[in-house]
């Protein structure tokens, strides 16, 4: 091919290629990661995620936050320090969501018959906002791992708390003292309940534990300021464009 | 005048740069077939795949798994075997017009395969979860394992296959030596399907529950991880793109 020819006939179509293909890069960035960031968090975090007797105060504001920072901070790697564009952890994020809700609504609800009120997703858009600003104002992946790491897990339980506060209520049920999500549970029994009907605030949980949840909350932050290193490297390495020799493949 | 007329009509005749029928028509193929899927779900799940050992199992769901495996052996050498055979042999030699052509056919291929991915890891795998954690398992083939593992699975790695061959058949940026990420991002999620031995091999210990995030399932999560490897793929094809239309979009 000669260098001196030209792809395009004019600069209009050059334009319009280009804005063509840069929707179908998001689609195909937003579905694919959409579906291995969505098999990552259902099966590292998704129980906590599924149910809302899960959702308690200790381990879901533990777990939730540490296993979700992984993929945005990933793309982010990619997204920012390659094309300079701020929304690698939102986009990530709404993908995320957008599987999920489709699949606690058509399938939790249209097939197996849960209320959405016991199965709708955390939500993870506050962290992912915040992660994609520190990330934008200062360009430094330190500085985003440390306070937007932090930021990411501090922010999971208050940005989850008016939805799921009403649900922490205490109910008096055959003498015993539930929460409503508790009782929700309690009520929808699932295969994996039988060795799980516990009550997670139980003991000194309940007595001495009134901070549970910011002490998870900051635990968790900690972890996530770890993870997020972790995954903008491994981000960094899946953006390589390599190509190897493929003798002897 | 008659030059521009000529030029008008060399444009007409000559085949666009991307062909949107092909792009949507294959789109909305996958949605509507798991449309239907996902009816025939909801339909016989309930009705005839609770009990694998009664005789409607066998009529409505190993039957369904029976032609999934045939049709899908078919279709995979079929649509491979044919990319392979018509692959270009002179691929050095094509005017930069048909490279760009070639590389819209080529982003039909990824969002084909991004809506593949989405549907096998995200939609039906996540199904999976609400599926077995209502009803008891007696068998490997459950309604939604037939659907997920064997049918949703292999259509998402014929489908990144295919992109992957037809890159490496027609595109010049691809004609020496092999992406590493691409094949990391067709090759990975692929390896979701052999891990299910696994996953079935552990549920014979754990048969009657389901919990999500046990252990047993890391496998899956770090083949998932895989699909990250799609940012190699954008960053390549932005390469080879940037040298195709930089000069005109300066």
């Amino acid at each position: 091919m000669s260098a001196s020819q030209s792809a395009v006939r004019s600069r209009a179509e050059a334009v319009q290629v280009s804005r063509t293909l840069d929707w179908m890069i998001l689609f195909t960035l937003f579905t694919v990661v959409l579906g291995g960031y969505h098999i990552h968090y259902m099966l590292t975090g998704g129980d906590w995620d599924f149910w809302t007797d899960w959702k308690d105060r200790r381990l879901w504001v533990t777990v939730a936050p540490i296993v979700s920072i992984t993929f945005p901070a990933a793309v982010q790697a990619c997204l920012w320090f390659r094309y300079r564009l701020p929304f690698g952890a939102v986009v990530c994020v709404l993908a995320l969501m957008l599987g999920e809700w489709i699949n606690r609504y058509l399938n939790f609800w249209g097939w197996t018959y849960f209320p959405v009120n016991f199965c709708f997703p955390s939500n993870l858009v506050p962290g992912a906002i915040l992660l994609d600003v520190v990330l934008m104002l200062s360009s430094s992946f330190v500085l985003t791992a440390v306070v937007g790491g932090m930021a990411w897990g501090l922010v999971f339980y208050p940005g989850n708390w008016p939805i799921i506060a009403p649900l922490h209520v205490p109910v008096e049920y055959n003498g015993m003292m539930f929460t409503l999500a508790d009782l929700q549970g309690y009520h929808y029994v699932r295969t994996g309940t039988p060795e799980y009907i516990r009550m997670v605030e139980k003991g000194t949980l309940r007595t001495f534990g009134k901070d549970v949840a910011p002490v998870s909350a900051f635990f968790s932050a900690f972890v996530c300021i770890i993870i997020y290193f972790l995954w903008h490297y491994f981000g960094r390495w899946f953006a390589k464009t390599d190509f190897i020799d493929g003798e002897g493949m | 005048m008659a030059a521009t007329t000529d030029s008008v009509k060399a444009d007409v005749s000559e085949a666009p740069l991307l062909n949107k029928v092909n792009l949507f028509a294959g789109l909305t193929l996958y949605l509507v077939f798991y449309s239907f899927i996902r009816w025939y779900e909801g339909v016989y799940g309930w009705s005839a795949g609770l009990d694998s050992f009664a005789p409607e199992f066998e009529t409505y769901w190993m039957n369904m798994l029976y032609i999934e495996l045939v049709a899908e052996v078919v279709i995979a050498c079929g649509l491979w075997g044919y990319i392979w055979k018509t692959r270009d042999r002179k691929v050095m030699s094509i005017t930069p017009r048909e490279e760009l052509r070639r590389h819209m056919t080529h982003w039909t291929w990824l969002c084909m395969y991004g809506w593949a991915v989405y549907w096998g890891a995200s939609y039906f795998t996540e199904q999976d979860g609400t599926w077995h954690q209502t009803i008891v398992r007696d068998t490997d083939f459950t309604p939604s394992h037939i659907i997920e593992f064997y049918l949703a699975y292999p259509i998402y790695i014929i489908t990144g296959v295919s992109s992957f061959l037809y890159a490496k058949t027609r595109l010049p940026a691809y004609s020496e030596g092999l992406s590493l990420m691409y094949m990391i991002s067709v090759l990975g999620p692929f390896m979701i399907l052999p891990n299910v031995g696994l996953n079935e091999w552990g549920h014979t210990f754990w048969f009657m529950e389901e919990l999500f995030v046990a252990p047993l399932h890391y496998g899956f999560v770090f083949f998932g991880w895989a699909t990250l490897a799609v940012m190699g793929v954008v960053n390549t094809e932005v390469n080879a793109l940037t040298k195709l239309l930089k000069k005109d979009l300066a």
